[in-house]
């Protein structure tokens, strides 16, 4: 039974991991830029949830369709206005221009919020979901289903829309699709926004969850990295698998071995990334095996 | 090409460095020279005229702080920075330390070490401050005591109780708290002792943030309560990033202790409340380090109605009946906001700045030499009680405990400051 | 870079550091100057360090202030231990971040791009939880009071002053060392096309390796001082990513893959911490400035200050001067007087095997479920000109690049000399004797044609390493290859600025440098124009002359079938026919697999 309960604080967990590493991978599947600022975005929906929510009071979840669009609006401003510009350059830089743009969002949120936690508590916020013996919390009861709902509407975005099986088709072959009329930039822009936006719905997740703060968003950029590069650079499947396994691995360690619950992150990180860099989920290509 | 001439102490010195090297710049990439001359005379009428009159004794005392205002601690070092300028409205207000005002001079250092070391540097050598207070956190007092050390200056601070922060043997270091770290639970552990054996907890859970100051505390607490004969039915340390305590409050409600006590920062107090109300699982004690002891933030966070009950140490509340409190109080909801309950952290360091009044007022100067001698040798009451230091700067008084009531916070123990004198014991169900 | 050292732009960061050596002495109660230019001192080292990993071979790391916290460490744990001040420390400080560098290099240099990015931030990352995690030797969360140092009160931060001073110089003069090594120069190729450097002989992961070790070297000496300089050590502290992004930052303000661009970077962004800490203190604004300085570098000025400016000034210069006429005919004029034996022949004349030179047996590889080259057997004789033809898509280029290592196969041997050489990486394959060109070129484009025939290496030393990059006797020999092949008057041209059939001249030019026994020319007639096609054939006869065994993939068949003594015939991955032109002419499988049906072969007009 207990393996069951840990369980699914776990899974629950991995739901909201799930949507959040999903952008990360689809920004990466097709521009190839690692978007270490993606707790930054986090935060900052988060934030911008509890100034509504304080202002106003109505129930935060309401916000989650404003901030996915905002925050997609954001993501898709930064590809156009900087990301183009940066990305011949290569990885490496375009690493340093996320980073600097979270730490411009950083900077923006100290000024704008100060340094204080700040906390949303809709009516839910304490109470929980009682299945048998197993308690399952209701804030991350909601927030594990809205991530899985709002996962599924990207996946048939991505299926069924025109502009999601182009960019499908980009992130699988950009040449490709460029010879049958799909704008790589238009593409590229579409799965930052999205990417973004992913980020607009966790903040509003986040914030019914834990208490916030700017610096917070340090945390995450471990986490996420850890999932995606676990689950394969690029693919959706397996972010969202290995969103699911770190997310329970979390919890089973959190309950057994707190002290170094944060080593399965980097763990996963160092081992997947030298003894199988496609990832879980991810295909080898071909590619020169010099190295 | 030379940076600075010699006789340009009083100028801005980092104006006459970024200047010349700017100009070296530009001097090895255009291959020109000259012009840093007029850059190195460049300072600023006003700036000039403040520093004379520091030097020559007129004018305000001028008091260096560097504070993180940015970064990991930038909550405390935000509520400090209030709370030593509250002091200095007050103390200005009924006419300064020695018939002079008094000016800050606060430097942000983001939570960073090496800039801790730059910020004390700049205000010693270069602000020419009279005397110093101290920064936030013991990770950031640590290389501050050395600069302060090497330099003969008192950093009285109002934080950085850490037991390792004493090894240096310092002279100049204060701690303007009444205990340090491990001695801070003293007061919970006693209430136990107090309790007829039949009413007290047989087992206890003890979790604690991986944290300078919040595990000292526990780890403490957890002898002592043994030493008791409490049962520790759990132990466990988790590291400072972690959110998601829900495993672990399982985990400690599996092991069903009557008393828990956890090394909660902020968040991580928070987060594990959170937890226990939506498991259902409800000790008959509970004991936290500073998170209760952040007010509105934390009972806007767990509600108000959950807070019933909750221990906490502490240095202080708004309701001690200390000498100035009340006027601390009032300037800080005059300033700040009037419903706003000062923060800890804000009362702390109001606190190190009354240890420096007092020092500076009984000595009758700005000699940081006879300051410290004579903090060694005497104790001083501020709205904290009265405090006292060993030969290294360590405090010789208690923690005080307190308790959540009514929504309201009170002190529960020692009796003779006592806002309340009922302790609520067992703590009631969550709501 | 030594003629560099030489111009007089050179003295003036000289001048420079003279001017902040004689700081403390010039300005009396320079402490809080002192502690800024410190903190420029670190910036500058750690920037250096950095660089020579990062800057030169194009590896970014986001992780790399992990060594600084290892050094940190170290200083504080050994110190206290030992009683002694920190500075004594330094070697065993940067013993211990090499020794780290190189075990985790070794394991981290086998991933790339994106994947060296993430994986350099978790193991900074994961450092910091060890730190936090083995308390009896790290004292945990709570780190380490690291005692004052023992000497004088009065002298207060001079000695530590002096003490990173001097290591900022030891850093730079490493680099400046480094940069104009033979190390250095295959770093800048590695950067540039890791693949083409592996086939020239360049031994990329014993380069890159030693070059992240090297680059730890810096980090370790400075930190064992900084962790007493600071007085304290704890895991946030020392490895805290921002200052990894910071001094990034510092290399990359200045100039990566520059002597004096992390130099003047590193003052940089040290002063500009300040500045902002000074100016806009007390605002919550310094996190904003330092990320807005970074986009902005990044966008506008990627490059870095000291490129950007002596490319403008080059600019300027190059707009005055006419732009140089490269004449194409000029390439004609070989010099039919050189005596190549010499120059390109192995100094130990081959090995006494007296079998096939090159042996292919079995071989087998597939990509996914497509199986492109099926069971392949194919010999090349010693001294031959070998062909190898087929169809689009007959698996002749898998092939190849099992032979020259590009790809491993899944099953079957390749046999240099009689030597299973199956397992062989690239660069031991060149220094064995088995050289080879690229369809496309891969020159080292931002590289002149002397440089380019510099870098490649005949075997793999450390006193090769260490050499300087113009050292030994390759630069005749490369003017001998360039003259051989006409090409003398292009020496100092950029290799991007000759034309594709000259730049395929150059590759093979490139390649005699190595001394091979047998080359592989991949499609080498493809995409350039019918003189330099006739060039080429009398090139590669004569160095077939000379003793050279040749193999060609090559799709124009006439050239094929004229140059070659042997001719192996690819379809479908498995081959078809190996005989004579005249054979593999006339044979009317090839025909029908080759070219169709009715298809009359070109050869025959020809």
């Amino acid at each position: 039974m207990q393996f069951i309960q840990i369980l699914a604080f776990g899974l629950l967990l991995g739901g909201v991991y799930a949507l959040l590493a999903s952008g990360v991978t689809l920004i990466f599947g097709v521009l190839d830029v690692v978007n270490v600022a993606q707790g930054a975005f986090l935060v900052f929906s988060a934030l911008f949830t509890w100034q509504i929510w304080d202002l106003f009071g109505f129930e935060p979840l309401l916000l989650i369709p404003l901030n996915g669009l905002l925050m997609g609006l954001l993501g898709w401003a930064i590809y156009r206005g900087m990301l183009v510009r940066v990305a011949p350059q290569g990885p490496g830089m375009t690493v340093l221009l996320m980073f600097g743009i979270a730490l411009i969002l950083e900077g923006i949120l100290n000024l704008w919020f100060g340094n204080k936690f700040k906390s949303v508590t809709p009516s839910y916020y304490l109470s929980s979901f009682n299945f048998g013996d197993i308690v399952l919390p209701m804030p991350q009861l909601i927030s594990g289903i809205l991530a899985f709902i709002t996962l599924g509407l990207i996946y048939a975005y991505l299926r069924f829309s025109w502009a999601g099986r182009a960019l499908r088709a980009s992130a699988q072959n950009k040449e490709g699709a460029a010879l049958v009329g799909i704008s790589q930039r238009s593409a590229a822009s579409l799965a930052f926004a999205i990417g973004a936006a992913t980020a607009g719905v966790g903040g509003v997740l986040l914030a019914i969850m834990y208490p916030i703060f700017p610096a917070t968003q340090y945390d995450w950029i471990s986490r996420l990295l850890g999932i995606v590069v676990l689950g394969g650079f690029g693919s959706i499947p397996g972010a969202i698998t290995g969103a699911m396994i770190l997310g329970v691995t979390e919890a089973f360690a959190n309950t057994y071995l707190p002290q170094w619950s944060s080593l399965f992150f980097y763990g996963a990180i160092l081992l997947i990334l030298l003894f199988r860099p496609q990832g879980l989920m991810g295909t080898k290509t071909r590619e020169d095996v010099v190295a | 090409m030379k940076l600075a001439s010699g006789r340009s102490g009083r100028k801005n010195r980092l104006g006459a460095v970024v200047a010349s090297l700017a100009v070296a710049g530009l001097v090895l990439s255009a291959c020109s020279s000259g012009g840093d001359e007029a850059a190195t005379e460049e300072t600023t009428a006003a700036e000039t005229a403040a520093t004379e009159e520091a030097a020559s004794g007129e004018g305000p005392i001028r008091i260096g702080i560097s504070l993180p205002l940015t970064g990991d601690f930038s909550q405390p070092g935000g509520a400090a920075k209030k709370g030593y300028e509250v002091w200095q409205t007050l103390t200005n207000q009924a006419g300064g330390m020695l018939g002079r005002d008094v000016e800050l001079v606060i430097l942000d250092d983001a939570s960073s070490q090496e800039q801790v070391v730059t910020d004390y540097n700049r205000l010693i050598n270069e602000e020419k401050v009279d005397l110093l207070l101290g920064t936030f956190s013991s990770l950031l007092n640590y290389p501050a005591s050395a600069v302060a050390e090497n330099n003969k200056y008192v950093l009285i601070a109002p934080a950085g109780g850490s037991p390792k922060i004493f090894e240096q043997n310092f002279k100049y270091y204060f701690f303007a708290q009444q205990a340090v770290g491990p001695d801070q639970g003293n007061e919970m552990v006693k209430y136990v002792e107090s309790l007829p054996e039949a009413e007290r907890p047989k087992t206890a859970a003890f979790v604690t943030q991986d944290d300078p100051f919040a595990a000292p505390v526990i780890e403490a607490m957890q002898a002592k309560m043994e030493a008791l004969g409490v049962k520790t039915v759990y132990s466990e340390i988790y590291p400072p990033e972690t959110v998601n305590f829900q495993p672990i409050a399982n985990a400690i409600a599996q092991a069903k202790p009557d008393f828990v006590a956890q090394g909660a920062v902020f968040e991580d107090g928070v987060n594990l409340i959170k937890s226990m109300v939506q498991l259902g699982f409800s000790p008959n004690m509970m004991f936290q380090t500073s998170a209760p002891s952040n007010g509105l933030q934390f009972s806007d966070a767990i509600g108000i109605a959950n807070t019933e009950g909750i221990f906490y140490a502490v240095s202080w509340t708004e309701k001690a009946d200390t000498p100035g409190n009340a006027e601390f109080v009032a300037e800080y909801q005059k300033q700040f906001g009037a419903d706003l309950i000062p923060e800890e952290d804000a009362a702390d360091a109001y606190a190190a700045a009354q240890v420096l009044q007092a020092a500076v007022e009984a000595t009758g100067g700005l000699d940081n030499t006879v300051i410290q001698e004579w903090l060694h040798a005497n104790g001083v009451t501020t709205i904290l009680g009265d405090l006292s230091w060993d030969e290294i700067g360590r405090p010789q008084g208690e923690f005080l405990l307190a308790q959540w009531q009514n929504g309201e916070v009170e002190i529960v123990k020692p009796d003779a400051v006592a806002t309340s004198t009922t302790v609520i014991n067992p703590k009631p169900a969550w709501q | 870079m030594i003629e560099k050292l030489k111009k007089p732009s050179a003295f003036v960061p000289l001048a420079l550091l003279a001017v902040v050596a004689v700081i403390p002495f010039v300005l009396p109660d320079s402490q809080y100057e002192e502690a800024i230019l410190i903190t420029c001192f670190l910036f500058v080292i750690m920037a250096s360090g950095w660089n020579l990993i990062s800057g030169l071979a194009g590896y970014v790391s986001l992780g790399h202030s992990v060594y600084l916290g290892i050094g940190m460490y170290t200083g504080a744990i050994l110190g206290k231990l030992w009683g002694v001040d920190a500075m004594w420390l330094m070697p065993l400080g940067a013993l211990m971040a090499a020794l780290v560098a190189m075990v985790i290099g070794f394991i981290v240099l086998r991933t790339r791009s994106h994947a060296f990015v993430i994986i350099t931030i978790a193991v900074l990352l994961s450092f910091q939880l060890l730190a936090a995690n083995l308390k009896p030797l790290t004292g945990g969360a709570d780190g380490i009071v690291v005692p004052p140092p023992s000497w004088a009160f009065e002298l207060g931060n001079t000695p530590y002053y002096y003490i990173f001073f001097v290591l900022m110089l030891l850093t730079i003069a490493l680099s400046a060392f480094v940069m104009n090594s033979r190390l250095g120069a295959g770093l800048v190729a590695i950067r540039n096309d890791e693949g083409k450097a592996a086939s020239i002989g360049i031994n990329t992961t014993l380069y890159k390796v030693t070059a992240y070790t090297l680059s730890a070297i810096p980090f370790g000496a400075a930190g064992a001082v900084y962790g007493q300089y600071l007085s304290f050590v704890n895991p946030l502290g020392a490895f805290a990513i921002l200052t990894s992004v910071y001094l990034v930052l510092a290399a990359l303000i200045g100039g990566r893959a520059t002597l004096w661009g992390p130099v003047i970077g590193g003052f940089i962004v040290a002063i500009a911490n300040e500045v902002s800490t000074v100016v806009a203190g007390g605002v919550s604004a310094r996190v904003l400035i330092m990320g807005l300085v970074l986009v902005l570098t990044v966008m506008f000025m990627p490059a870095g200050l000291l490129p950007t400016i002596s490319n403008r000034i080059k600019r300027n210069k190059e707009s005055k001067s006419a732009v140089k006429f490269i004449d194409q005919a000029a390439i004609a004029k070989q010099n039919d007087d050189v005596q190549i034996d010499n120059i390109i022949a192995r100094s130990k004349s081959a090995s006494s095997y007296a079998g096939p030179i090159l042996e292919v047996k079995g071989i087998v590889k597939r990509f996914g479920g497509v199986t492109a080259v099926n069971n392949v057997d194919l010999t090349v004789e010693r001294g031959s000109i070998t062909g190898l033809i087929g169809p689009n898509g007959s698996g002749k280029t898998t092939l190849f690049n099992c032979m020259t290592g590009t790809f491993r196969p899944d099953s079957g041997q390749v046999l240099l000399d009689g030597v299973d050489i199956t397992g062989d990486q690239v660069w031991t394959r060149a220094h064995e004797g088995l050289g080879r060109t690229f369809q496309i070129t891969r020159l080292f484009k931002s590289m002149t044609v002397l440089d380019n025939l510099v870098a490649p290496l005949e075997k793999t030393s450390a006193r090769q390493m260490v050499a300087g990059r113009y050292s030994g006797d390759e630069v005749d020999r490369a003017r001998e290859v360039l003259d051989f092949m006409g090409l003398g008057q292009f020496e100092k041209q950029n290799a991007a600025a000759l034309s594709f059939g000259q730049q395929k001249l150059v590759e093979l030019a490139q390649i005699l440098m190595l001394r091979p026994s047998i080359i592989l020319l991949d499609e080498p007639a493809s995409g350039i124009n019918p003189t330099l096609i006739g060039k080429l054939a009398s090139v590669i006869k004569r160095l077939n002359d000379a003793g050279t065994t040749v193999l060609i993939v090559e799709h124009n068949i006439p050239l094929v079938l004229s140059l070659c003594d042997t001719v192996h015939v690819l379809a479908a991955g498995e081959i078809l026919l190996s005989g004579t032109p005249d054979e593999v002419r006339n044979d009317p499988q090839v025909i029908e697999a080759y070219l169709g049906p009715d298809h009359l072969l070109e050869a025959d007009n020809v």
